[in-house]
């Protein structure tokens, strides 16, 4: 009987496969709303990019195989788009039946026909004109429920838009922009709930994530990311430091439906460079929080860097992935942090299975048998500055990682780089930066190494990397046709072998690559797509 | 001290008034002392180094441009330049400055911006230009590889207005130890051939897959990475030190002449 079901399963969900790669694509594509239960198997619809990491576990892989490494070499451009506003295009679209969902800056989204880049209908946010923003206007991406679009503004607020006609459905405030607050990383659907996270670590705010009712916009719950006094963990902040301490949820999560964990990574605590002001191991900033997806309660933690002095956020992408570990079948956790350590941690209690550096480091001889690290002394911003690795851009940032479940790889962006460190006394004033110091470049960016590493999550060893020049600042993305994909300041978008790094086609889109492809189909073909400078560019194989 | 100076300097922040932007029409910048400077130098620390670096030559978080040249992207007069820092630049990554921080520390910041370029008015040197300006076709040898207004070689960087980026101490240094700090663009790459022929020049630009270059008999070479047997990088300068060459005195007078080098001249 088993084994008739799983029989039976097999054939539906190649039968969906096939029917949604054999679409054919004579008439305008057929949005359908998307349900909860399509998000959760999201796997089974690898010709739709359904939410920001591809699927609840956030490996983006696309189990898509028509662009492989025997044809991957024929690619070409189908289509590209026009973003509206010159900024640097930091967006994963969705895809869905045909339709793709784009977001620009500041806080604009777009529907065009993901088979032509067609337009369908665009939402433009009005934004106040005194924002406080610490990077740059930018949007990462929407996430999608039923009919509805759910994005972050730059104001703070959470919107949800009407999918088929771009048309505001309801529009929260989750946080006062004059303090400091804004958003730009896509929200993520757990069951009727609108995930999301806030931005503002350089302002002095006290991080949380929240989870709307998608249909409301009301506030179902909200977990802050500093314990208040009452709290486990407010000790780790010296006096009152707990209510300036920054430790934002800025890039999305990810979830695990069987476990209903949310995983969600935390930024740096405030003011970022003078830990003086903030003594102890400032809980929960820089780690991976496992919360409740039902009522946001804390499950358990992971803390990367303890009382972090130089701005290494823990906003990675947490990939979530079932493999064996020294002969066991653990449900794991792959983290590739900004401080340079890779992590593989069971994702069901948090235990710390292995970790090693990925990437150049000059501040911890290691980590312990507990993942916390082994600090060398004296590597704190200092009046007069010191060299530290990595620089402040991190071993990594929030450039999107991928793991191929195929060759059993985690691919992760590594810079080797250095800055020099700073620390000055400052005072908290809302709305103001808040950073006690700061950094600068040592030498130019070509005397140091960029590089995408492939890393075996059950040793943390690196089994390959390609280098790039000078710099990546982009996210991943892997295939079932064993390829990665990746883009670098260069302009340059490329495929490698995902086995072996052996790079097999590229192309000169002529602009910073500072976003990650993602990978669809519509009406049979297989597409590859990826922003550049302010234009999302969409390939395929030749017909 | 400092922390006072910059409680003071918050408070004020915070609880004044924005000016009208009647101020940025002035094209002289108000806010000009040495208090000011400072002033603007802890302003600047805190609303502008994240993207500028800390010694404002860019390469922060965002890759914000050098500051320190004196010459400004978006901006090429002082109400232009303050215009920028209040509202940003529409498209790019700059952003306005807080609304709530005052004209003044607008000004200030400016100030302390100015003072990052050497002004060759206030600054006294042992050279003398002219003669610093004969040595540099002749005896230095300069322009053999480095153009002035249109007229040198093209195998060391265009000085025609280095005295804008360069103040004197650094030129000396720069003369007298090349190999200091060697900008990218100026290292030196060998490359092999699959047929084993060579071929050296210095790194005009390099990206992941190709590399170009300029060779010394100033033609220049764009090469695919894959299609060559191997490359090697010397990040060493191609310009000999001046020391044993020139005396004391005419290094003096080329660092004289090499810092009268800029716009207005």
């Amino acid at each position: 009987m088993k084994r008739l079901l799983v029989i039976t399963i097999f054939i539906v969900a190649l039968g969906q496969l096939l029917s949604a790669q054999g679409q054919e694509n004579t008439s305008a594509p057929s949005f359908s709303p998307v349900t909860w239960e399509r998000l959760v198997n999201a796997d089974e619809e690898p010709h739709n990019w359904l939410m920001y990491s591809g699927t609840f576990s956030s490996q983006r892989f696309s189990r898509l195989a028509q662009v492989d490494i025997n044809s991957v070499a024929n690619l070409e451009l189908k289509w590209a788009y026009q973003l509206r506003e010159l900024d640097r295009a930091e967006t994963t679209p969705l895809v869905v039946d045909g339709v793709m969902f784009i977001t620009e800056a500041p806080s604009n989204l777009v529907a065009v026909d993901a088979a032509t880049g067609g337009l369908y209908w665009e939402y433009d946010h009005e934004l106040p004109e005194d924002l406080r923003l610490c990077c740059g206007r930018n949007n990462r991406g929407v996430a999608i429920l039923d009919n509805n679009l759910y994005m972050s503004t730059l104001d703070a607020h959470l919107v949800a838009i009407d999918a088929t006609t771009g048309s505001v459905v309801w529009d929260t405030e989750v946080a006062d922009y004059k303090s400091g607050y804004s958003k730009t990383a896509a929200p993520l659907i757990v069951k009727d709930q609108v995930v999301t996270g806030i931005a503002g670590g350089e302002f002095g705010i006290r991080g949380f994530l929240d989870s709307y009712n998608a249909n409301s916009g009301n506030l179902e719950w909200r977990t802050y990311t500093i314990p208040g006094p009452d709290d486990p963990g407010n000790q780790t902040w010296a006096g009152e430091s707990w209510r300036t301490g920054g430790s934002p949820t800025w890039i999305t999560g990810s979830y695990d439906p069987d476990l209903d964990l949310v995983y969600w990574g935390t930024g740096n605590p405030g003011p970022d460079y003078n830990g003086q002001m903030r003594l102890g191991d400032n809980l929960y900033s820089d780690s991976v929080l496992a919360l409740s997806g039902e009522s946001g309660e804390l499950d358990w933690y992971f803390q990367f860097t303890p009382h972090d002095v130089h701005d290494w956020d823990a906003i990675q992408i947490p990939i979530l992935a079932d493999i064996d570990y020294e002969g066991q079948k653990r449900k794991v956790m792959m983290w590739a942090n900004r401080n340079a350590f890779f992590y593989t941690l069971d994702r069901e209690t948090g235990e710390f299975l292995v970790g090693k550096p990925f990437a150049r480091q000059t501040w911890a001889e290691g980590l312990d048998d507990n993942g916390r690290p082994i600090r060398v002394p004296n590597m704190e911003p200092t009046p007069d500055g010191i060299v530290v690795s990595p620089s402040v851009l991190g071993a990594t940032n929030w450039w999107s990682p991928a793991y191929n479940p195929q060759t059993g790889l985690f691919y992760v962006n590594a810079f080797d780089g250095e800055a020099e460190y700073f620390i000055r006394e400052t005072e908290y004033l809302a709305g103001f930066r808040f950073a006690g110091g700061g950094q600068q470049a040592v030498s130019a960016i070509d005397n140091y190494v960029n590089t995408i590493r492939a890393i075996d999550p059950k040793t943390a060893d690196i089994a390959w990397e390609f280098e790039i020049t000078p710099q990546s600042k982009a996210g991943l993305l892997t295939t079932s046709g064993n390829l990665v994909f990746g883009g670098g300041v260069d302009g340059y978008f490329f495929a490698l072998d995902a086995k072996t790094g052996e790079e097999l086609w590229h192309i000169n889109l002529g602009a910073l690559i500072q976003a990650a492809p993602i990978s669809y189909a519509v009406g049979g073909q297989q597409y590859i797509a990826v922003a550049a400078g302010n234009v999302l560019y969409s390939f395929g194989l030749h017909d | 001290m400092r922390c006072n100076v910059h409680r003071i300097l918050l408070t004020i922040a915070a609880v004044t008034t924005l000016t009208t932007a009647t101020a940025a029409q002035n094209t002289e910048n108000p806010y000009s002392t040495r208090v000011d400077r400072r002033e603007g130098l802890e302003g600047f620390r805190i609303h502008c180094t994240i993207c500028h670096g800390y010694d404002a030559k860019g390469g922060g978080e965002t890759n914000g441009p050098n500051l320190t040249t004196g010459r400004f992207r978006h901006a090429s007069s002082v109400s232009g330049l303050f215009d920028v820092i209040r509202n940003g630049v529409q498209g790019t990554a700059m952003l306005g400055i807080n609304p709530d921080t005052p004209d003044r520390l607008v000004w200030q910041i400016m100030t302390y911006l100015d003072s990052l370029t050497p002004n060759p008015s206030s600054i006294d040197l042992p050279g003398n230009p002219t003669s610093g300006q004969t040595l540099f076709a002749g005896k230095g040898n300069c322009s053999s590889c480095h153009m002035i207004n249109g007229e040198g070689g093209r195998l060391g960087p265009d000085l025609s207005r280095i005295g804008e980026r360069r103040d004197p101490d650094t030129l000396k240094k720069d003369l007298l130890n090349p190999n200091e700090s060697v900008e990218p663009r100026w290292w030196r790459i060998a490359v092999t051939h699959n047929d084993n022929t060579t071929l050296e020049g210095l790194r005009v630009s390099e990206d992941t897959f190709s590399l170009r270059l300029i060779d010394e008999n100033e033609r220049l070479w764009s090469l695919t990475k894959k299609n060559v047997n191997s490359y090697e990088t010397n990040k060493t300068s191609t310009m000999p030190s001046v020391e044993g060459n020139l005396t004391d005195q005419e290094t003096d007078d080329l660092v004289a002449y090499l810092f009268s080098l800029r716009k207005e001249s």
